[in-house]
């Protein structure tokens, strides 16, 4: 009878110096929330789960479908025909890797409500997201009850990472005082994504959790890594000393503005339209040029002074410059959010 | 003094696809204008009313501007100057 419960199977990762039995002990004794189960999600949960974490908490609003397989590495075409969320399908497939730790699928769309008991009892966070709402939020969770987490981001052929322990790194917000303006910047329905950056990025993120976990949090990176697979290009930027330095309304002001509502998102089902809006509250005007040129690979896009509009799965956006969109061909608030985050962005 | 500005991907639309921009400048502030005088589609990407927009980072030689003397940074001949936007799929 094989043992799949002992520890043999962490075998080659405790002969590793930086990990060694009392690291694996660790491992097994930890726990973590993974925020998102898509590109960057996928690759975190399955090294994480291979190498030990003994209660990993995997926590995505999204179903799967046939464009995410070329880099979404748990799901398969089973997956797409069963209609299965990403969350439960990550958690079957781990079952099957990992049958010596607890691993859980919550289905539900992370705001600023249910974040916090979330990750409450998580030992770290994990960012498997695919927009800049829910990483404000995480930053703000994380600062506020002062635990690690793990931001990665990835877009075409390049990707960043940078690791948040609060008081000794800067925050997301100390880095990036504020997200690009919806539709400001590219997203992965814009632009495209090549699975090996998601890897290698996510990998990394893996590793940084494994480091603190295992209780070598001395030894994670403190920089912003910054790496392009196409232009092979691979940037190391000091932001250590940004930590105090920048007067950061979250790490230093101690001012939670996601997690209190200031700035977000807010959705409504408009009554009897089969239409959501979703009110963005952002710092920034939308710049409609840009947006339409990122839109326009989708078909055709319209815009004046007042409004854009575009059209993609089956609905109907209209984009106001203050961020608000109105997408008509949907009732579901959670799709209408998904929906805004992936060609809207943020 | 030379100075080569590296220009994010998602902003070379916005450079005729240049991936760098070659410059003369004095400091990080005076760079950034210079490119904005060659490339006028950059200027609205970058500032908000002459204020550097909250999601543009600045890295000389790949320190942040922010620690050093921000858009007065001085630069020297041959330094680095990348726009490093926030990076959100996943």
């Amino acid at each position: 009878m094989i043992d799949f419960q002992s520890t043999d199977r962490y075998s080659r990762q405790m002969r590793f110096h930086g990990i060694g039995e009392e690291g694996q002990k660790k491992l097994l004794a930890s726990r973590v929330t993974l925020c998102g189960c898509g590109a960057l999600g996928t690759v975190l949960a399955n090294n994480l789960a291979r190498a030990g974490v003994g209660k990993i908490r995997i926590v995505d609003r999204d179903f799967i479908e046939p464009s995410n397989l070329q880099r979404q590495v748990l799901f398969d075409e089973q997956d797409v025909k069963e209609n299965l969320p990403k969350a439960e399908a990550a958690v079957r497939k781990l079952r099957l890797i990992n049958s010596a730790i607890e691993i859980e699928a919550v289905v539900t769309d992370i705001d600023r409500t249910n974040i916090e008991s979330l990750c409450q009892d998580a030992d770290m966070i994990l960012d498997g997201t695919d927009n800049f709402e829910i990483r404000y939020l995480i930053n703000d969770v994380a600062v506020k009850t002062n635990k690690p987490w793990v931001y990665g981001g990835v877009i075409g052929s390049n990707g960043m990472t940078m690791t948040i322990i609060p008081g000794k790194t800067p925050c997301l917000r100390c880095v990036f005082e504020a997200a690009p303006a919806p539709g400001a910047a590219d997203t992965c329905e814009t632009a495209g994504v090549l699975g090996p950056v998601v890897n290698i990025i996510a990998s990394m993120q893996a590793a940084e959790a494994m480091k603190i976990l295992s209780g070598k949090a001395e030894t994670v990176n403190k920089e912003l890594l910054h790496l392009d697979v196409w232009e092979n290009t691979f940037r190391r930027v000091k932001v250590a000393p940004l930590l105090g330095k920048v007067d950061c309304p979250c790490c230093q002001r101690r001012k939670f503005e996601w997690l209190d509502g200031e700035f977000g998102s807010q959705t409504t089902s408009l009554c009897g339209r089969n239409a959501v809006q979703v009110s963005h509250r952002s710092a920034e005007k939308l710049v409609f040029e840009e947006m339409a040129r990122q839109l326009k690979t989708l078909g055709e896009v319209s815009y004046n002074k007042f409004m854009l509009k575009f059209q993609a799965e089956g609905c109907e956006f209209t984009v106001f410059p203050d961020g608000r969109a109105i997408i008509k061909g949907t009732a579901d608030v959670d799709r209408a959010r998904t929906l805004y985050a992936r060609y809207i962005g943020h | 003094m030379a100075v080569k500005v590296q220009i994010p991907t998602p902003m070379r639309p916005h450079t005729g696809n240049l991936p760098t921009v070659d410059v003369s400048a004095a400091t990080a502030g005076e760079a950034l204008r210079e490119l904005c005088k060659l490339h006028p589609a950059m200027e609205q990407r970058l500032f908000d009313n002459g204020q550097l927009r909250r999601f543009v980072n600045i890295f000389i030689n790949d320190e942040d501007i922010r620690y050093l003397e921000n858009l007065d940074t001085k630069i020297k001949d041959s330094d680095d100057l990348a726009i490093i936007p926030a990076v959100a799929g996943g």
